[in-house]
C-alpha cells in the first residue's frame, strides 16, 4: 500500500496501526480529523493518537473496519466481539462515531 | 332549466318516512306555472311540521313538485315582481322587493337566493319565488341571505338553530339519498321554531326541499344535499328563512354556486358557502356530508348566540358583497368543473363558517390574500388548468399529473443496512447484562441506549437497575419501570448519590412509587439539588400530597412529565406553579384525568417561562382553555400537544396562529372537528412550525398542500396519518417545499400513488423515515425505483415490526 492511502492509529500504548483510509473513514471522527481544513497533526503526518483506547479494542476496532468495508461490498458475515472487550469496545465506538 | 325537470322523480316510496310528503306530492303534481302559487302553499300546509321537532319530518317531498314548483315561481316571480327569472344568470341582479322586502333580506345582486328566503318568511309570491331559485342559479345560493358573509370571503358562521342542527344531523342519518336529506331539511325549516310565524312559509321551503332533493338525485350530486342541509341550518337560526338553502343546485352550475346563505337576514351570522366550494359540495360523500352536519349542527348552536350580533349589516354593503360574489362565481356557472378533488371544499367551507365562530364575536374574515389563501388559489388553478384539458370527467383523480420515474439500479441501496459497531455492542451488552459489573465511565447516550434495550426485550432488572443507579450518576433513565417493586427502589436509591442527577425518568412507576415511597428516593427535602428533568409517568397511585414532596425535594426543576397520574388534580399544578413557577418550562400532563383544565388555568398562567405543554386526551380542555392560555404564554411556547382534545374547533387554531410565532411542534391528533381554516391560520401564522403531527383530521388535499407551500419550508416531521383525502397536490408541494424533512407518516392515505410517493422521496433529500401502513396500493414500482439511499420505508409488509416504535432518546435534560 503506498503512503498516501493509509493511516496510522496509535493507541494507548503506543501500538501503531496502519490501516486503509477507506477503512477508517468508516468512523466519523477519523474522518473529520482527516479532511477537516487548516494544519492539522493528523492531515499533515497521516496519524492520528488515541491515548484512552487500548491496544486490543484499537485492534477490533480496525477490524471492524476492514468487515464494515466487506459488508457494503455484499459479503455480509458476522462480525462477532468477545463479551469482555464489550464494554470498552461500546465506550470508544461511541467515541468514534462507528 | 327546462332539463331539470325531465329528471325522474323519486318515488314516494323513498318519501314516506318523511311524513307530509304526501300531500305535497299531490300539489306538485298539480298543474305547474299559474298554479305554482298554489301548488306550493299546498305543501307548506301539509308539511309544517310541529317546532323543533327532531324526528326528521316529512319533508314534504314531492317529486314533481320541483317542476312544478319552478314554473309556478317562475310565474309568480314574475308575476310578483320579483326579479328572479331564475334560470339565467346568477349575476342578474334582483332587487327582490316584491318578495323579500318584508324580511328584510337585502336583495343580493341577482341572488334568487333571496326570493327564497323571502319566500320563506312567507308571502306566498315568496313561494313562487323559492321555486324559482331552486332551478336557477346558484348565485341565488349565495347569500342571499344578505348576510355580510358574502365575499368577502368571510367565513359566515351558519346561525344555529338547535332544531334545525337536530334535523340536519336526522338528515344524515338516513344515509345518502339526497332527497331524504332534502326533506329533511324541509322538516329543518319546519321545525325552525323562529320561522315559526311563518309556517306556511315554512312549507313552501320544505316543498322546495324536497324537491330540491330530488333533483340532486337526479344528479347524483351528494352535495347538494349537503349543502341544502347547511343552508337549512342556517336558516333555521335565522328567523330569516333561509330559503337559499332549500335552493339546491343541481346542476353543476349549482354546485358552483352552492353556497348555503343562512339567514342572513337577521344577522350577520348567517353562513355563506363559498362559491368556491360549491365545485366541491358536488363531489363530497355522504359522510363527509353528514360530518359537516354534525358539524354544523354544532355550529349552528354557537352560531345561536353570534345571531343577535350581526344585526346590523347594511343592505347595500350585502348588496355589493353579493354582486361581487355572482361576478366572482360567474365563470364557475359556465362549465363544469369536476376538478376539486378535494372536494371537501364547500363542506369545509361551511364547516369553517360554522365553526368559526364559537365565540360571541364576528368571525373573522379570511385573511385575503394572505399567503394562505394565495397558495390555495394557487393550487386550485393549477388542477383547473388541467382539468379544462381534459374531458369532463366527472371523477377526476389526477389533478395534476406527477411525473416521475423509477430508477433502474439498485446498487445504491445496501449502504444503509451496514450495522454500527456502537449497535453491534449494545446488542451483546444486552444480552449479557447480568454480567456487567460496572457501568463506571460509560458515557449517558450508551447508558440510555442500553437501558432502553432492556427495557424493550423485558429483561430489565434491579441488578442493571443498581448499574445505572450506583455511583453518582448525572442522568437516570428507565423507559419502563413496571417490574421495580417499592423496596427494590428505596434499597437502591440508598445506595445512590443524588447530589448530581439532572434527569430521572422512572416511566410507569406506578407500581413502586405511592405517597409513601417518595420519601425513599427523597430523603429529604432539596436532595436533588441538581435536579432539572424528571418524569414519572403511570404513577397512579401517587396523590397530590406526594407529588408535593417530590418537588419540594428538587427546587431547580424545569421540565416535570406527570402523565397518565390518574389522582392528580388541579392542586398539583398549583403546588408546581408555587414551588418553581418561573423556572417550569414543559409541562406534560397527557391523560391525568382528574386534572380540570379550566382549573388549573389561574396556576398554569403563573408558568411564565413555560414552552411546551402537554394536555394530551384531557377531555376538559375546550377552545375556551386554549383561548386564554395561549394569550397569556402563547409568546414562548415551543411544543403545544393537544391531541384528543376533541373538542377544539378552529377557534383555538386561529388563537394559537395569531400568538405563537415561534411555535416548532403542533400535536392536533384525532381533532375531527378542525377545518381547513385551521390548517390556514395555521399556514398565515406558524411559520416556524419544524413538527406537525395530524391524524384522523379532516383537511382537504389543497388545505395541506396551500399550507406545505406556504410554510412548508422548515418543517422536519410531518404526520399525515389518516388524513385520508391528502393526495397529488399534497405530494407535489413537498417536494417543492419540504427539504428538510426527516420524517414523514402517510398511513392510511390512500389517494397517494407509487408516483407520488416516488416523487416526494426523491425530492425530500434529507428524508430518513417514511411511514407507509395501510398503504397497501404501494407497489414494487415506488420501493424498488426510488433512488433515496437513506429513507428507511417502514410499515410494508416486509418491515421489521415496530420498527416504528423506536423512541428517540434525548441528548439534553430540555427540549428547547
Amino acid at each position: 500500500m503506498r503512503k498516501e492511502d493509509t493511516v496510522k492509529l496509535i493507541s494507548a500504548e503506543g501500538f501503531e496501526f496502519v490501516i486503509d483510509k477507506r477503512a477508517a473513514m468508516v468512523s466519523q471522527t477519523i474522518r473529520n480529523m482527516l479532511t477537516s481544513p487548516g494544519s492539522f497533526a493528523e492531515t499533515q503526518l497521516g496519524e492520528v493518537r488515541f491515548p484512552e483506547i487500548s491496544t486490543t479494542i484499537l485492534e477490533k476496532i480496525c477490524q471492524y473496519f476492514y468487515w464494515s468495508l466487506q459488508y457494503a461490498s455484499g459479503k455480509e458475515t458476522e462480525f462477532h466481539i468477545e463479551p469482555e472487550l464489550t464494554l470498552e469496545l461500546m465506550m470508544a465506538a461511541n467515541y468514534l462515531h462507528t | 332549466m327546462r332539463a331539470l325537470r325531465s329528471r325522474v322523480i323519486p318515488s314516494s316510496s323513498a318519501e314516506t318516512p318523511i311524513k307530509k310528503s304526501e300531500q305535497s306530492t299531490e300539489i306538485d303534481t298539480a298543474a305547474p306555472a299559474s298554479d305554482g302559487v298554489e301548488v306550493v302553499g299546498t305543501p307548506s300546509q301539509s308539511s309544517v311540521p310541529a317546532p323543533d321537532s327532531g324526528a326528521p319530518r316529512s319533508a314534504s317531498v314531492m317529486p314533481q313538485p320541483r317542476r312544478s314548483l319552478r314554473l309556478a315561481s317562475a310565474a309568480s316571480r314574475r308575476g310578483g315582481g320579483a326579479s328572479a327569472e331564475g334560470l339565467p344568470l346568477p349575476l342578474k341582479s334582483c332587487p327582490w322587493k316584491g318578495v323579500g322586502s318584508g324580511e328584510g333580506a337585502s336583495p343580493c345582486e341577482g341572488e334568487k337566493v333571496e326570493a327564497f328566503t323571502l319566500g320563506r318568511r312567507g308571502g306566498m309570491s315568496d313561494r313562487q319565488n323559492i321555486g324559482k331559485r331552486k332551478l336557477e342559479d346558484d348565485a341565488s345560493l349565495i347569500d342571499s341571505k344578505g348576510s355580510k358573509s358574502l365575499r368577502s370571503r368571510k367565513s359566515v358562521t351558519k346561525r344555529a338553530a338547535h332544531s334545525d342542527a337536530e334535523n340536519l344531523v336526522n338528515a344524515f342519518d338516513i344515509e345518502e339519498n339526497q332527497w331524504i336529506m332534502l326533506s329533511k331539511i324541509t322538516d329543518l325549516d319546519g321545525g325552525d321554531t323562529e320561522n315559526r310565524e311563518k309556517g306556511s312559509c315554512n312549507d313552501e321551503v320544505g316543498s322546495f326541499r324536497s324537491r330540491k332533493i330530488l333533483r340532486r338525485e337526479d344528479k347524483g350530486k351528494d352535495k347538494i344535499g349537503d349543502n341544502e342541509v347547511i343552508g337549512l341550518g342556517a336558516e333555521s337560526s335565522g328567523s330569516k328563512p333561509g330559503g337559499i338553502g332549500d335552493q339546491p343546485k343541481y346542476g353543476a352550475e349549482e354546485i358552483g354556486k352552492a353556497k348555503i346563505v343562512c339567514d342572513n337576514m337577521l344577522s350577520d351570522c348567517s353562513s355563506v358557502i363559498d362559491l368556491d366550494m360549491e365545485i366541491n359540495n358536488l363531489r363530497q360523500k355522504s359522510e363527509s356530508i353528514g360530518q359537516e352536519f354534525l358539524n354544523v349542527a354544532v355550529a349552528q348552536r354557537k352560531s345561536h348566540r353570534v345571531k343577535a350580533v350581526g344585526e346590523s349589516s347594511s343592505s347595500d354593503i350585502i348588496r355589493r358583497n353579493f354582486r361581487n360574489i355572482a361576478r366572482r362565481s360567474a365563470s364557475r356557472f359556465a362549465h363544469f368543473n369536476p376538478d376539486d378533488e378535494g372536494g371537501n371544499n364547500s363542506q369545509v367551507k361551511a364547516e369553517r363558517n360554522a365553526s368559526a365562530a364559537p365565540r360571541p364575536a364576528d368571525p373573522e374574515p379570511e385573511d385575503w390574500p394572505g399567503p394562505f389563501s394565495t397558495a390555495m388559489k394557487i393550487i386550485r388553478d393549477r388542477g383547473t388548468n388541467v382539468s379544462t384539458l381534459q374531458s369532463n370527467s366527472f371523477f377526476n383523480k389526477w389533478k395534476s399529473p406527477i411525473i416521475w420515474a423509477p430508477r433502474r439500479d439498485r446498487h445504491t441501496q445496501a449502504k444503509r443496512l451496514i450495522p454500527s459497531l456502537l449497535e453491534l455492542c449494545l446488542n451483546v451488552l444486552a444480552a449479557n447484562a447480568n454480567a456487567i459489573t460496572s457501568l463506571d465511565g460509560v458515557p449517558d447516550m450508551p447508558r440510555h441506549k442500553l437501558s432502553q434495550l432492556l427495557c424493550d426485550s423485558r429483561k430489565m432488572n434491579k441488578h442493571f437497575f443498581d448499574l445505572l443507579v450506583g455511583g453518582s450518576p448525572t442522568e437516570i433513565r428507565v423507559k419502563d419501570s413496571s417490574w421495580l417493586t417499592e423496596e427494590e427502589l428505596s434499597e437502591s436509591f440508598k445506595r445512590c448519590d443524588t447530589r448530581n442527577i439532572m434527569v430521572l425518568q422512572l416511566d410507569q412507576c406506578g407500581r413502586c412509587l405511592p405517597d409513601y415511597a417518595i420519601s425513599s428516593i427523597s430523603c429529604s427535602a432539596s436532595c436533588f439539588p441538581a435536579l432539572s428533568t424528571i418524569s414519572i409517568t403511570g404513577a397512579c397511585r401517587l396523590t397530590d400530597d406526594g407529588l408535593a414532596t417530590l418537588i419540594s425535594s428538587a427546587p431547580s426543576l424545569r421540565s416535570i412529565n406527570i402523565s397518565q397520574c390518574s389522582l392528580l388534580t388541579a392542586s398539583s399544578i398549583v403546588t408546581l406553579a408555587n414551588k418553581v413557577g418561573s423556572l417550569l418550562r414543559e409541562l406534560y400532563i397527557d391523560d391525568c384525568q382528574s386534572i380540570d383544565a379550566m382549573l388549573i388555568l389561574p396556576a398554569l398562567k403563573r408558568l411564565e417561562n413555560l414552552q411546551v405543554l402537554s394536555v394530551a386526551g384531557i377531555s376538559s380542555v375546550s377552545d375556551d382553555f386554549v383561548v386564554e392560555f395561549v394569550a397569556q404564554l402563547g409568546h414562548n411556547l415551543r411544543e403545544l400537544v393537544l391531541s384528543d382534545c376533541t373538542n377544539l374547533t378552529d377557534a383555538s387554531i386561529k388563537t394559537i396562529a395569531e400568538v405563537c410565532p415561534g411555535l416548532l411542534a403542533l400535536n392536533l391528533v384525532n381533532l375531527t372537528k378542525l377545518t381547513d381554516s385551521a390548517v390556514g391560520y395555521l399556514a398565515n401564522g406558524c411559520q416556524a412550525l419544524e413538527k406537525l403531527i395530524l391524524c384522523r383530521n379532516t383537511f382537504s388535499d389543497e388545505g395541506i398542500a396551500a399550507f406545505l407551500e406556504a410554510s412548508g419550508e422548515l418543517l422536519q416531521e410531518l404526520s399525515l396519518n389518516n388524513v385520508k383525502k391528502v393526495s397529488t397536490d399534497t405530494a407535489i408541494s413537498l417536494a417543492k417545499k419540504s427539504r428538510k424533512l426527516q420524517s414523514l407518516d402517510l398511513s392510511w392515505c390512500r389517494n397517494m400513488t407509487d408516483e407520488a410517493f416516488g416523487l416526494i422521496v426523491d425530492s425530500c433529500s434529507c428524508l430518513k423515515e417514511l411511514k407507509v401502513f395501510g398503504c397497501t396500493q404501494i407497489t414494487d414500482t415506488f420501493l424498488n425505483g426510488h433512488s433515496n439511499a437513506e429513507v428507511k420505508i417502514v410499515g410494508l409488509k416486509m418491515a421489521p415490526l415496530l420498527e416504528h416504535c423506536r423512541v428517540l432518546i434525548p441528548d439534553n435534560p430540555l427540549k428547547y
